[in-house]
């Protein structure tokens, strides 16, 4: 029987109550907890960046952290990008510039792609490249994802 | 084009809203009440004799519903497979392959799946494991393949699989000028594609429904029909979008035992592989070829005599048919006299062998086009310039009896050339390399196609096709929304569920845009000959007076859009009209491939790279592919697979390989020591084109695309490191570390 | 996942209590980068994991105390990499936090984790080798200073008692100052785990300091005062012989995946003369 703990946290903007297994990472509680498959599962060992989530901001694999761990955190996952149902500006460029392929590694590039750009909000190609450089993409459409992320920054010509 | 986002537009991919939200949904998401969590127990032993199997302890774990093995399997233990049934649902009393699933667990919860796999005790027997081409054709080699499964042959005594002989012409009879001789290797890769194997099989009514990952719906469905016992009507296959596949989902693996398992629990069932166990499951073949080619003092091609050792794994799956296809256009576009291949697809206790982007032409393309270069600078001949004179022009050739080239290829390589700015001086420790890689398209096909247009003007269409990435769901709207003039976005697609999309024999071969293209395409000219007949009738016109065109209707004395004729002819009562479309390749008996080539792939590609002259480290600094496309239905979407494609070229030349210990296990399994380009490998520049003659035979004149870009990655960038250091390497991958010992070791 | 108890206590003496009363089944859990792979991979079993991130004394924080820079047991590569102090100071040590993986796993691995690993090829280690940093370890006696060089003893192994932790990892402000670089061979641009890392610092006293892991059982610590390597008007030539003894004591292991063991003994001269310019090129900036 796996022990369990309660934990708050904030996901998308909406407060999460719930009791998790401590053996359970972010990745699984966000997916089988509490619904959210956005969010992918790919290596577990920290090297694809697939389950890429925010937490407080920052960049991480949710398949490292135990859930528990986000306790008291803010969680943004690719569900929360949207904004009120319709697709934000890094979003709408990720499909101008066909950057999603088959799609797996895309919650993980969107969530990597909108922290950098809030800690920087005009990166080079070259600045995209390195933080996004744990973001596998087999499809390997590296150079249309850094196009979409230049596309959305503010005040780029559409 | 017009301008509802038809055809040639770089139309916004559809699935690509949910693909950026979270929302599209992959096997390993689809909700699905009262699912058990299947886990796989295997060995860590490349060949193992089982002796027992002790299922207690798992079985007492809480949540645990069963541990299945090969004994609650029917027994003689079902056997499937592409070509040859050989492959058991469960390890049948012996382990072939390291990772062959030997029991598989039922539980709850994934965490009780998990927990119970450790406690299955398999008490086994170590055996010697064959794991290289040289052991498996050692004279005295144990057969990888008991003869009583063989089908019958001249090596069912021996691990080849089958022997290929293909060329024409007398080797031996002819006389060159210069003669150059070298074997080149490939290794053994993986597909690695972002989402690991799911699958999942719940009963259904007295029937069964299966999800998977798979690129192949219907070749799945009727495996499963034919494994469990069921008619094909009443196995249904959904096939949610893969999330990458490059070939290693086309057939079924491990559905048969998960379906067996839902059968058993009477639940859904569900098994996602970890990457690591994806990595178990399906592997490219590795290749040892021995390439001997004669020139002329001038360059031109007198011969080219290869003997070409594929090695597949312990089940043929798809081997011996890659080591068949891929051999048989080693020659390559070059106008030869004589050629001569021999092809063995050899058994091992490896992973089985499954298709991989290129289908064995990646490989044989490394060989020959490595050769080539020998034999230009044995020559001194110009490298581009020896190509250029033996290429074959439009409509000539390259293999007698077979499809000639069918595009303007010396237009390709020109481009290429322009483009890498070939002939202009580099630097010092920077060298240029050039190569041409070719792969026939499918050699036999079928697919169906229906389009519903309904009575709002808007489109449903249907298609089989598996979309993994390269757009399929997109182009096929597309020429649907060109040939019905209906906006884009009012067409929905229709895919993945065998029992309400028509057949589709397969997603592969970069057949797609030709053979559902098509299908889709006569689906529509379908509804626009209906279209024609209600119009004749709404204008009493004869039918011999209308043409009906991309979404117009031509009357005598106006046009009309399709919409509009359609709409006054489903009246007030409604309704919609039907069309229903096929597309064939037709099978040749006589043919040593079954069918000539739909079409081809042809591909030159040209980098610069700087070679550190201290590590070895090579830096791609330019990387140019043009790809002989036809037409470009969705350029977008090209580029984006021509890039890509390039990029897992240059993983595949500079970084991958599965590395496997003395006994023959696998040894870097998961992504921390299987290397795969990361957006910091990117070449400095890349660049990637295309030439568009609307010469090919799918709409619009569109050919296949999405494996052209790496058929000739590795031996243009090896080429290149040849250039800036003068070594010559004839292994691959290019790591830092082997081209630093090519460079010790080089005189 | 195997099962495990979780407890997430608030004082470093809670801690150590846990460490005590449970021993081996115990494991520290700071970044998790390493320990929930360990956990996933059942290659231990504790009982419980003890999470120190409610530990105020341990959250993220660097500062100055006295002539050294104090960086607290939680502080993470990217909170290194991103610290003035560090960047001028010690920049071979934010070179090293910069490749520790992509910057998903930067965000959380600690310097102290890092290091408490033990790995062969730990990124940090030869810059704190370099630097003479000192590891601070708590346990129920109080708590103790461990020179870096001491604290790393072998593969998976450090000077950690059962019941003790590291509460911070303290680099004394370098009198002369060190100039250091750092750098490490990988298979590929993108992220990667090194087969060789190396780490080299000069001074005005012409004595260099070279570190460099991942080709034997532990980092190593060399040193040259003859001031041959740490010369800039010496030439390259002059230098090798010198630059050669300090890898004698490199042993790579025959059975690695990641490179071959000559490939790396060729390599240790070639990487260590290129960070050993790159040393001497900054410590003439410096002046």
């Amino acid at each position: 029987m796996n022990e369990t703990m309660h934990m708050e946290m904030t996901v998308n903007g909406r407060v999460r109550s719930l009791d998790v297994a401590v053996n359970h990472t972010l990745l699984d509680v966000l997916r089988d907890d509490i619904g959210l498959t956005g969010t992918k599962e790919c290596c577990v060992v920290g090297e694809c960046g697939a389950c890429t989530v925010l937490v407080d901001g920052i960049p991480m694999n949710s398949c490292l952290m135990l859930g528990i761990e986000a306790d008291g955190a803010e969680v943004l996952t690719v569900e929360g990008l949207a904004e009120g149902g319709h697709l934000n500006r890094m979003q709408e460029a990720f499909l101008d510039t066909g950057a999603a392929q088959c799609g797996f590694c895309i919650p993980g590039q969107l969530m990597s792609a909108t922290a950098l750009l809030q800690r920087n909000p005009h990166p080079t190609v070259a600045d995209i490249n390195e933080a996004l450089a744990g973001n596998l993409c087999r499809c390997a459409g590296y150079q249309q994802i850094s196009a979409a992320i230049l596309a959305s920054v503010q005040g780029a010509a559409p | 084009m017009n301008d509802t986002n038809g055809v040639g537009a770089r139309a916004h991919r559809l699935g690509g809203a949910d693909r950026v939200t979270g929302h599209q949904r992959y096997v390993a998401d689809i909700p699905m009440a009262e699912t058990l969590h299947a886990k796989l127990v295997t060995v860590d032993c490349a060949h193992a004799r089982i002796l027992s199997i002790d299922t207690s302890a798992a079985e007492r774990v809480p949540g645990v519903a069963f541990v299945m093995t090969a004994a609650d399997l029917p027994q003689p233990m079902p056997r499937f497979g592409p070509e040859y049934q050989d492959r058991p649902v469960l390890a049948d009393g012996e382990v072939k392959y390291h990772g062959e699933p030997v029991a598989a667990v039922a539980a709850e919860t994934k965490d009780a799946a998990e927990e119970a796999a450790t406690l299955v005790k398999v008490e086994y027997e170590p055996l010697p494991a064959i794991f290289t081409i040289a052991a498996a054709l050692y004279p005295s080699a144990e057969l990888v393949q008991d003869p009583s499964i063989r089908r019958p042959g001249p090596h069912i005594e021996t691990n080849v699989l089958r022997e290929y002989r293909f060329g024409w012409g007398d080797v031996e009879e002819m006389h060159a000028d210069v003669v150059v001789e070298h074997t080149y290797t490939w290794p053994m890769q993986t597909h690695f594609a972002i989402e690991p194997h799911g699958f999942m099989a719940a009963p259904d009514g007295d029937g069964i429904a299966a999800w998977s990952s798979i690129q192949h719906p219907y070749q799945l469905q009727k495996t499963l029909a034919k494994v469990l016992g069921m008619p094909m009507s009443k196995v249904r296959v959904f096939a949610p979008d893969p999330g990458g596949a490059f070939g290693g989902k086309q057939h079924p693996k491990l559905e048969p035992l998960v379906a067996f398992m839902a059968l058993r629990a009477d639940r859904p069932v569900r098994l996602i592989l970890t990457l690591e166990e994806a990595f178990q499951a399906v592997r490219r073949a590795g290749t040892e070829i021995r390439a001997r080619m004669g020139f002329k003092s001038d360059g031109t091609l007198v011969f080219q005599d290869y003997v070409n050792h594929f090695l597949t794994g312990a089940y043929a799956d798809t081997g011996d048919r890659i080591t068949a296809k891929a051999s048989f256009l080693t020659a390559g576009p070059y106008r030869t006299p004589a050629v001569r291949i021999v092809a063995r697809s050899v058994l091992s206790h490896t992973t089985p062998t499954h298709p991989y982007r290129g289908f064995g032409i990646p490989q044989v393309t490394w060989a020959r086009e490595s050769c080539l270069d020998e034999g230009a600078i044995a020559l001194g001949i110009d490298r581009l310039e020896i190509r250029l004179r033996n290429l074959v022009k439009y409509g000539e050739e390259h293999v007698p009896g077979d499809t000639p080239a069918d595009g303007n290829w010396e237009q390709t390589v020109r481009k290429a050339a322009e483009e890498i700015r070939w002939g202009t001086p580099l630097p010092p420790g920077q060298g240029r390399g050039i190569a041409i890689g070719v792969k026939s398209g499918p050699t036999t096909g079928l697919s169906y196609s229906t389009v519903r247009f309904l009575a709002d003007g808007s489109v449903l269409v249907f298609s089989g096709t598996s979309d993994m990435g390269q757009g399929a769901r997109t182009i096929f709207a597309q020429i649907a929304a060109e040939e019905l003039g209906v906006p884009l976005d009012r067409v929905a697609m229709v895919m993945g569920d065998t029992s309400v999309v028509p057949y589709d024999q397969q997603t592969s071969a970069s057949r797609s845009s030709v053979l559902m293209g098509n299908a889709v395409l006569n689906a529509c000219r379908d509804i626009q000959r209906k279209i024609k007949a209600m119009a004749s009738h709404l204008h009493d016109i004869d039918e011999s007076e209308i043409v009906v065109d991309r979404g117009v209707v031509h009357l005598p004395d106006r046009d009309l859009p399709i919409v509009d004729v359609l709409k006054a002819g489903l009246g007030r009562m409604g309704g919609e009209l039907v069309g229903n479309g096929e597309s064939r390749k037709q099978a040749d008996p006589d043919h040593p491939l079954g069918g000539t080539a739909l079409f081809f792939e042809f591909n030159c590609t040209a980098c610069d790279v700087a070679v550190d002259p201290d590590t070895g480290e090579t830096t791609v600094l330019r990387h140019v592919t043009v790809g002989d496309v036809g037409f470009a239905l969705n350029p977008m979407q090209v580029t984006g697979q021509d890039e890509g494609a390039a990029v897992m070229g240059l993983g595949h030349a500079l970084m991958e390989h599965l590395i496997l210990d003395d006994e023959g296990r696998t040894r870097n399994l998961g992504a921390i020591d299987y290397r795969i380009p990361t957006s910091l490998d990117l070449p400095l520049e890349l660049h990637s084109f295309i030439v568009e003659n609307a010469d090919g035979p799918g709409p619009y004149g569109v050919k296949g695309i999405s494996e052209g870009s790496l058929l000739c990655t590795a031996p243009a960038v090896a080429a290149a490191v040849r250039d800036a250091t003068g070594v010559v390497i004839r292994d691959l991958p290019l790591s830092p570390e082997r081209v630093w010992r090519a460079m010790q070791e080089q005189p | 996942m195997q099962s495990f108890s979780y407890v997430r206590p608030t004082t470093v003496e809670e801690a150590i209590a846990l460490l005590e009363e449970h021993g081996e089944g115990a494991r520290l859990l700071a970044g998790g980068t390493d320990l929930v792979i360990e956990l996933r991979n059942r290659w231990r079993k504790p009982k419980i994991v003890v999470d120190l991130k409610r530990i105020e004394e341990l959250r993220p924080s660097i500062r100055q105390e006295d002539a050294r820079l104090v960086i607290t047991a939680g502080t993470v590569m990217a909170d290194l990499a991103a610290d003035e102090r560090v960047r001028k100071h010690f920049p071979a040590l934010v070179e090293a936090a910069d490749v520790v993986g992509s910057i998903q796993i930067r965000n959380r691995a600690t310097l102290a984790g890092n290091i408490c690993n033990g790995s062969p090829a730990a990124d940090t280690a030869p810059p704190l080798l370099v630097y003479g940093a000192e590891i601070v370890v708590a346990g129920k006696k109080g708590r103790r200073r461990v020179p870096v060089d001491e604290f790393i003893v072998g593969p998976g192994k450090v000077d950690l008692g059962p019941a003790e932790l590291v509460t911070a990892i303290e680099l004394p402000m370098p009198t002369p100052p060190i100039a250091a670089a750092y750098t490490r061979m990988t298979r590929r641009r993108g992220t990667d785990l090194a087969s060789i890392t190396l780490c080299c610092g000069v001074d005005a006293n012409g004595t260099t300091r070279l570190a460099y892991g991942s080709v034997g059982p532990r980092a190593l610590l060399v040193v040259d005062d003859t001031g041959v390597l740490a010369d800039p008007a010496a030439s390259d030539e002059d230098k090798a012989p010198t630059l050669a003894r300090m890898f004698a004591a490199a042993s790579p292991s025959p059975k690695s995946m990641r490179a071959g063991p000559e490939y790396r003994v060729a390599m240790l001269p070639v990487l260590g003369a290129r960070a050993l310019h790159t040393a001497i090129e900054r410590l003439a900036r410096s002046s």
